[in-house]
């Protein structure tokens, strides 16, 4: 009798060895990941926790083909047929730029940049296109043929940077027109396009009830969400190309975005010369390696990344310490790390 | 008397047999494991967002990735566990200057080539979701 109840007792035992090596926790949803390069420039990225690989394909599809909206209003290198959109506001006909009726998508991302230029003290300032558009032409210049690339001439820079005035944006909301009354003046939505929009598609899924998503278009990373387990995404933040990464950072519902030299960049005579041109000097800003900002708001850590990274370190504290739920990590180019006061919340133990 | 003894001796086999045969099954079950997990070290490689190719990570190997009508070459090495890319003919060589990658969900990315090398089902751990 004994002995039957010791066996029975081992019996169970072993069915629950058994149970704990060969079974996975019951998943009801695997992860899924797609790619694509059509938009802004960069590699958009889709992960998503789903039940099947069509379910996913249909929640990535539709954020591609959003992607693929934003992109073609914002883009200022290219035009299609039958649509106005920032390449067309920029451009000039008979010495002067039209008056351009847009989608209600352009006028608010352009206020919103507005907006962003008085919070950041000129910092992050959408109206340096015609400086901005030399340093792009010289740096694929430059990155086509590496023997004979050259900085864009001081002069050149100087005269470009006469015509970069935000008030000669003139937005007219009622009737969704853009001018620009500058005609030397161009825009370039480079530091805040992207963000935005990642912003507006992860508002979009988050009123259509999504969950479990990651968006991460060219470094604009924003979680719809949690994971479905209820754990938070690990975003790992870059250490310009070195073996470790800088920080992880664990967020659910959040964005992070970071901006860095060693983004975007060409060399002349052995010397890196990035794509964050300082609004002052009209040259590449020289403080800091990468700068990262963590916040609800996809498009204000874009457009932040950028503006912080052009500050000095104290005025770029005191700005994002007075905003709300607003973090950044400063890497300094001799590789210091400095970080807001929140900051280490979010950080994995 | 003699009787409880040759009870309790018998008692002792079993126990001594019972605690044999669960121990070669935890050492089974680890052997297994550990063979399932190093084989399923591997990189998945996507052209243009539609999957290429995968190589395990447990193998060296050398592959050159040939896209836009054989034009543009990205050479993928595949050492100690490691995977890196060793040349690429695009104009920035972003993705060449890109350290190995070896956690899972770690990728490089070559935008001009359109090229995407993602750690999959790596069991080494602190893997990001995403990297910015």
């Amino acid at each position: 009798m004994k002995q039957n109840f010791k066996y029975k007792v081992i019996a169970v035992l072993m069915l629950f060895c058994v149970s704990l090596c060969s079974c996975k926790p019951e998943q009801q949803k695997n992860k899924y990941t797609a790619h694509s390069f059509d938009y802004f420039d960069t590699v958009a990225t889709i992960t998503g926790y789903e039940t099947s690989q069509a379910e996913f394909d249909k929640i990535s599809n539709e954020i591609f083909s959003q992607l693929a909206e934003y992109h073609k209003l914002y883009t200022i290198y290219h035009r299609f047929d039958g649509m106005e959109n920032l390449c067309t506001i920029n451009e000039v006909k008979d010495g002067a730029h039209r008056t351009v009726k847009v989608d209600r998508r352009i006028i608010d991302m352009l206020l919103y940049a507005k907006e962003m230029y008085t919070k950041t003290d000129g910092m992050l300032n959408i109206a340096m296109g015609s400086v901005l558009s030399l340093w792009h032409d010289y740096r694929t210049i430059g990155k086509d043929n590496p023997e004979n690339a050259s900085l864009p001439p001081m002069a050149q820079l100087l005269e470009a940077a006469k015509h970069t005035d935000i008030n000669k944006v003139l937005i007219d909301e009622e009737n969704l027109t853009v001018t620009l009354t500058d005609p030397l003046m161009k825009l370039d939505v480079g530091a805040i396009a992207k963000g935005y929009a990642t912003e507006q598609i992860a508002l979009y899924l988050e009123e259509k009830g999504v969950s479990g998503y990651l968006l991460n278009i060219g470094g604009n990373v924003r979680a719809i969400g949690s994971k479905p387990d209820g754990s938070e995404w690990l975003v790992g933040i870059e250490n310009a190309n070195k073996d470790d990464y800088l920080a992880y950072l664990e967020i659910a519902d959040k964005s992070v975005v970071t901006s860095g030299s060693y983004q975007r960049y060409y060399t002349v005579d052995g010397k890196r010369y990035h794509h964050i041109i300082h609004p002052d000097t009209q040259m590449p800003a020289t403080e800091f390696t990468s700068v990262s900002i963590l916040c609800k708001d996809s498009g204000l850590g874009d457009a932040l990344s950028t503006a912080i990274f052009c500050m000095p370190l104290e005025k770029g504290k005191t700005l994002i310490e007075s905003m709300n739920e607003v973090e950044a990590m400063w890497l300094s180019v001799d590789g210091k790390i400095t970080v807001s006061s929140g900051w280490n919340k979010y950080i994995k133990k | 008397m003699e009787k409880q003894k040759t009870t309790n001796k018998r008692h002792l086999r079993n126990d001594i047999i019972l605690v044999a045969v669960l121990l070669l099954f935890a050492i089974a079950c680890g052997i297994y494991l550990f063979f399932f997990r190093a084989t399923g070290d591997a990189v998945k490689v996507t052209v243009n967002g539609k999957p290429y190719a995968t190589y395990s990570l447990s193998e060296n190997r050398e592959v050159n990735i040939y896209t836009g009508n054989n034009k543009q070459l990205n050479r993928l090495i595949v050492k100690d566990g490691k995977a890196f890319i060793e040349t690429a003919t695009c104009p920035d060589k972003i993705c060449a200057e890109h350290r190995a990658i070896f956690r899972d969900g770690e990728s490089i990315v070559c935008l001009p080539n359109r090229v995407v090398v993602t750690v999959i089902k790596s069991d080494k751990t602190d893997a990001p979701d995403a990297v910015t």
